[in-house]
């Protein structure tokens, strides 16, 4: 991971715990808040009870004086308004409340009271007339509930005061009537008020205001603005009509609290209650939100704590991580080295191996094409058969390679499964019979004839498995048996069930999990002499792993071994696979020979290697396309040629002496002085482990072939890249003239005079296959173990009686033509 | 007098003109930024009453206040039948610290002692810059004392809607030909009664606001008269010929439909400003009192709000010059001179005694400025400048209210055909009382 990723997740872990913080410091702060809040209102309706007790003691007083004037009444002695009020005079306590009583009867709303006006102390008269404060009121029935005005100015001295009010009945002295008057107690406001001084301790911007239904207020707030309550809200709070009709009647219905707009347009709290016995009475305390919110300097302090904690554990990680990445860089750096020393060594042996088997390989096919000699030919085929064994070791160490790197592709084609099955039997039954084992084949005769896979991997795969039972298996037989049955989730798929069984060593279960391990080998001490690396069972499951499949063994220690699997195939062909032998014989009638794929007489190939016998072998391999091919054994010499002549292909080694390909095709590329600028170039090398494909196509060369040559790759990869009007196609007639052309009859040349001999030989010897003998004795040991079909003596010479007269040609070699003797030849082949 | 003398004595005279003027300049400069006297943790409670059920340009003020002195609190109380309790308020158990009064509370025998409490403002230890007061408002006494600090002015004239005037191409008229050559042409244009008010015999009634200030004109040219009028002598009737001729004339031409105010305008004051907002009346007689509730129902007019219109207050031209402005008080403070709390009264006085402080009073309220400086409120621009000699301040009469109740109520009976002018001189001091 990057250093920057790193930091971004930090930063993020970081800031997400910070925003927890504050998150959690605001949810604390809220859930504060909201008890700040509740305890605010709470206080507000303790107020209220405080409030409405007081104000039901005031009204009490005030039923206390009307009880006892109407009572007066109801014993039939009414007090006249002078006695009321001296009766009063002497029931209140308090200097600062006065009592009233006018008459209401007249609506004179006159009469007096018990303190004189402030103005005239001998002025006890009192009118109500210009003072609207009963309104509202019912005044002519007020009794059994506290009734109370709102805040009024007392006509006497100026107070602002509260009116507690009763019914009493009073003689009228003049008349002797019995009158009806309205008996006020008078409490000034601020009597009131300094009921409500004990919420300072708690509270010290707590203001509270007593409204009325209106909202016009008996105690105002010093905050709030306006004669009216509802007024302030409306003009500081704007809200549409429905909203702010809600929030009146939320005010005067119930007990709770809200957030509003002061006047400064600052966040504040009201707590709202109706006052308890009264009608139309409502408290609201007012305070400063900012006041109830809960004080958030520690959370802050801690949050810059927390902060600064973090940002400094975020660059002490950052620093460890540092050091941690510089350590594995090193590593890394280390085991890449290992993996560049690996990838080095086995570029190496490949390249090293591969070289001298290229002579070797590249040589014996030729020896394998134009020999006719059995025994030489039996030579030959064993050492192609050693070659192709560690050609095998060489491609299994390079496979492994390439399924460690992920290189590693299934490449499917269609196949033929009775060629396939040919060179697996092959392969596997001339070993069995060395070792003296009986091989039984046991092929499912339904299997389809062709099919679509990679034919190689799974090839490579049953080898495995076949080779090894041979390999380990001392006595007794190898059994290989495969069938196929159709796919039921597939309709053109077969599973292949393929097994192998040997009476061989076996394997102890315990060793079972090192079967597929790389460089692991069994009992390797047992098995010293057993050829192999211990990469094949390996490789061999990876490749099943890709195709879908995998192993299955079954062992007893001892007696022998099952390996067996199931592979899916495609079928392209479902006609039955039938009885393998008849198969087999089918397929060799039908297989093609070796022949050559093309001709190109006028192609021009340049070929370039440092050795001489992989240049020979270069151009025998290619021999019969007839294509013109010049060598160069250096880069410096490809350069000279590549500037001077015209090539159609050019094959460039990679490994050479002083200037190697890479350099050399580099060299190439930046030449313009070249008749071969767009002259393909494939790189020819013995270097054939993972990646090198990509590094020598980035290196600028157009194609990749590896050696040993594979001819038929070679011709394959030199059609696709030659010009198409210097390919001629090879036909039937062509074929039979070459094949004609390439029968050497064998002629045995009997002379005394070897110059006579040499001459003859080297007439003959362009079309036929001239053996000299000097003797007669010479000719017939030549003749007990070889076949001569024309035997040319000197007339003078006799001709045993082994001799077959009916090959014989006499003639006088000292005199004859050339011409004569090669016409006579060719005339008695002719017959 | 030599030549040289009078050079000398005339370039001396301006200098202390021009030094006068920068001095004035100066001195309302100062005043623009008050400088706390006190420590601003200075505790205090003071109470104010009035009139006013609602004061909110003094609860603005009282906040800006509290930025200097936030420690106290002032709270303004209405006080109930105001003229019957205030001097029992002021010999009572919580007298105020500031109160109230109006101009005409003044003589008044019952309200004597609102007087004899008030603390005596341009003492020169206060250090209140009553200077910046208008010298029309500024109520000195016999003495030369001044008691009283205006709050507002007030006077009569008209709200114009300066939209119809530009709409039609008009110049607001400013002398009586003007006006009904205006009315003219917006009868012309489809207002039926180009000029309306309330057809009231109160202040700020149709006849009180057109030709009282030019009858108090005609009192201010002739003082003798001022005590005729005072004690209702049927003679000084006489003075009220011109204005109340002209009154008639006014009826008479066409420019105010009497009958058509009389049905649409219910009272002198909620009803003036509603029907003007309605958007169709060009001129509405009215009082300063009235236009001072513009503001508020602004917004309680549909009309006004779908429509909104400038509009501005002119004196109304009921001269042949032009119009009078009457420059009238509306409210004063006085400082109680037996407050517990005089210092901080005091204080605060100072502090109020400024063209920015009551400037900004009278701009929220929507009255007059009592200060020198018109330009708070551009509804009032017109009166800024406006001509020294048909301007009738409080000082050029002493027209008592027994005078004015009489004026009103021949005015009203003029206009309504009840009475011919003639008629109400005649009948001047019987008038009202009928």
């Amino acid at each position: 991971m990057k250093k920057r990723y790193i930091i971004i997740i930090n930063t993020l872990i970081v800031g997400l715990i910070l925003f927890i913080i504050v998150k959690y410091a605001n949810d604390r702060a809220a859930e504060s808040n909201h008890a700040s809040i509740a305890s605010f209102e709470k206080m507000t309706t303790t107020t209220e009870q405080i409030i409405a007790n007081y104000l039901e003691d005031e009204q009490h007083l005030c039923d206390i004086w009307s009880n006892y004037i109407n009572r007066s009444a109801e014993a039939g002695t009414p007090m006249t308004i002078d006695e009321a009020i001296s009766y009063i005079r002497k029931a209140k306590i308090s200097p600062e409340i006065s009592g009233h009583l006018i008459y209401i009867d007249d609506g004179s709303m006159a009469g007096i009271s018990t303190t004189p006006s402030t103005t005239d102390i001998s002025d006890y008269s009192v009118k109500y007339s210009h003072i609207s404060i009963f309104d509202n009121l019912e005044i002519s029935n007020v009794n059994g509930v506290v009734n109370l005005t709102r805040a009024y100015t007392n006509p006497l001295n100026g107070v602002q005061s509260i009116a507690f009010l009763n019914n009493v009945k009073v003689l009228d002295s003049e008349t002797g009537a019995l009158r009806e008057g309205l008996l006020i107690r008078v409490v000034p406001v601020s009597r009131l008020e300094q009921k409500l001084v004990f919420l300072k301790g708690e509270y010290e911007n707590v203001e509270i205001s007593i409204i009325d239904w209106d909202g016009d207020y008996m105690i105002h707030g010093k905050s709030l603005k306006n004669s009216n309550f509802f007024e302030y809200f409306k003009s500081y709070n704007p809200m549409t009509t429905q909203e702010y009709n809600k929030v009146v009647d939320t005010i005067r219905t119930g007990i709770g609290s809200m957030h509003i707009r002061n006047s400064k347009k600052e966040d504040s709290v009201i707590a709202y209650t109706p006052l308890s016995g009264l009608d139309s009475w409502f408290l609201v305390a007012y305070i400063p939100a900012e006041e109830l919110s809960a004080n958030r300097s520690i959370d802050w302090i801690l949050l810059g704590i927390v902060s600064a904690g973090l940002i400094i554990l975020l660059h002490f990680n950052i620093f460890i991580l540092i050091s941690f990445n510089r350590e594995l860089s090193v590593a890394a750096e280390a085991a890449n080295q290992a993996n560049e020393a690996k990838s080095h060594f086995l570029s190496t042996m490949s390249h090293d191996i591969r070289t001298p088997m290229n002579a070797i390989i590249g040589m014996n096919e030729m020896i394998l094409r134009d020999s006719h000699e059995d025994s030489t030919l039996m030579y030959a085929e064993s050492i192609r058969t050693a070659g192709n064994t560690l050609l095998g070791i060489i491609n299994d160490i390079l496979d492994f390679s390439k399924i460690e790197a992920g290189k590693m592709e299934i490449i499917n084609v269609d196949y033929n499964f009775v060629s396939l099955l040919n060179d697996l039997v092959n392969m596997v039954q001339r070993k069995a019979e060395e070792k003296g084992l009986t091989f039984e084949l046991d092929v499912d005769r339904n299997i389809p004839r062709i099919m679509h896979g990679d034919e190689i991997r799974i090839k490579q795969v049953i080898t495995n498995i076949l080779s090894n039972a041979v390999k380990y298996t001392k006595e007794g037989s190898v059994i290989f048996s495969i069938s196929s049955s159709k796919c039921e989730d597939s309709e053109d798929h077969v599973i292949l069930h393929v097994s192998v069984k040997d009476t061989g060593i076996g394997i102890k279960k315990e060793d079972l999990d090192k079967l597929f391990v790389a460089f692991e080998r069994i009992e390797e001490k047992k098995n010293r002499n057993i050829e192999g690396t211990g990469l094949g069972m390996a490789i061999a499951q990876s490749f099943l792993n890709m195709m879908g499949s995998k192993f299955q063994v079954e062992s007893e220690y001892g007696k022998g071994s099952v390996f067996s699997f199931d592979l899916k195939q495609k079928v392209v062909k479902w006609e039955p696979l039938g009885e393998f032998d008849a198969a087999f014989k089918r397929f060799l009638s039908e297989r093609k020979q070796y022949r050559v794929k093309f001709y190109a007489p006028k192609a021009r190939i340049l070929v370039v290697d440092d050795t001489e016998i992989n240049l020979k072998v270069f151009v025998s391999l290619l021999s019969k396309t007839k294509m013109q091919i010049e060598t160069a054994d250096s880069g410096d010499a490809c350069i000279v040629l590549f500037k001077r002549n015209l090539y159609d292909v050019i094959f460039l080694d990679h490994m050479m002496p002083d200037k190697d390909g890479i350099e050399t095709i580099k060299e190439m590329k930046a030449c313009r002085d070249t008749p071969n600028q767009k002259t393909p170039v494939i790189c020819l090398t013995a270097n054939a482990v993972s990646g090198m494909r990509e590094m020598y196509i980035n290196a600028g060369f157009d194609d990749y072939l590896t050696k040993p040559i594979d001819t038929s790759r070679l011709e394959s990869m030199l059609l696709m890249y030659l010009p198409p009007d210097l390919v001629e196609q090879v036909t039937d007639t062509t074929i039979e003239e070459e094949k004609k052309a390439e029968i050497k009859h064998t002629v045995l040349v009997i002379d005394k005079d070897v110059t006579v001999l040499r001459q003859v030989k080297e007439w003959l010897d362009d079309s036929d296959n001239v053996v000299v003998v000097k003797s007669e004795e010479q000719a017939l040991a030549y003749l007990k173990k070889h076949e001569a079909e024309l035997i040319l003596m000197d007339f003078e010479s006799t001709s045993p009686n082994e001799f077959d007269e009916s090959k014989i040609i006499r003639s006088h070699f000292r005199e004859i033509s050339r011409d004569e003797i090669t016409s006579q030849v060719k005339e008695f082949f002719d017959k | 007098m030599s030549e040289r003398v009078k050079k000398i004595v005339s370039t001396a005279l301006v200098v202390m003109l021009v030094l006068g003027v920068a001095g004035c300049g100066q001195g309302s400069n100062g005043s623009k930024e008050f400088a706390p006297k006190y420590s601003s943790d200075t505790e205090y409670k003071l109470s104010i009453v009035g009139t006013y059920s609602n004061f909110e340009s003094l609860e603005s003020a009282l906040e800006r206040f509290y930025e200097h002195y936030p420690k106290g609190e002032i709270q303004y109380t209405y006080l109930d039948d105001y003229s019957n309790t205030i001097e029992q308020a002021l010999a009572g158990q919580e007298p105020p610290d500031i109160y109230f009064v109006k101009p005409w509370m003044y003589g008044d025998a019952q309200l004597g002692s609102v007087f004899d409490s008030a603390e005596v403002l341009s003492d020169p230890e206060l250090k209140i810059d009553l200077d910046c007061i208008r010298p029309g408002v500024r109520w000195e006494m016999n003495n030369g004392e001044i008691l009283t600090l205006p709050i507002f002015a007030t006077s009569y004239g008209m709200l114009v809607n300066m939209d119809i005037f530009e709409k039609e191409n008009l110049k607001v008229p400013k002398t009586f030909e003007e006006l009904k050559q205006a009315c003219e042409k917006l009868k012309a244009a489809g207002y039926d009664s180009p000029v309306m008010g309330a057809n009231t015999n109160t202040t700020p009634g149709i006849g009180y606001a057109f030709a009282y200030p030019m009858f108090a004109k005609a009192v201010k040219d002739d003082r003798s008269i001022e005590n005729d009028l005072n004690n209702l002598v049927p003679s000084a009737g006489e003075t009220m010929r011109e204005s109340l001729t002209r009154l008639k004339e006014f009826v008479d031409s066409g420019c105010i439909d009497v009958d058509k105010c009389a049905a649409e305008i219910e009272d002198d004051y909620n009803a003036v400003i509603m029907r003007f907002f309605e958007g169709d009346v060009p001129m509405m007689l009215c009082s300063g009192d009235v236009v001072s509730g513009t503001k508020k129902r602004e917004s309680k007019s549909e009309a006004f709000t779908e429509n909104p219109f400038k509009y501005d207050f002119y004196v109304a031209p009921s001269g042949d010059k032009g119009g009078y402005y009457m420059d009238s008080m509306s409210i004063l403070f006085c400082v109680n001179k037996n407050s517990e709390n005089l210092d901080m009264t005091n204080e605060f006085i100072r502090f109020l005694t400024s063209e920015k402080e009551l400037g900004l009073m009278a701009q929220e309220k929507r009255l007059i400025t009592p200060t020198k400086d018109y330009s708070l409120d551009e509804v009032y621009a017109s009166l800024s400048g406006f001509p020294e000699d048909r301007t009738i301040n409080f000082s050029d009469t002493e027209i008592l209210d027994t005078a004015v109740k009489e004026f009103r109520a021949a005015a009203y009976a003029v206009i309504n055909g009840k009475m011919t002018v003639d008629e109400a001189v005649a009948g001047y001091g019987t008038i009202s009382g009928k």
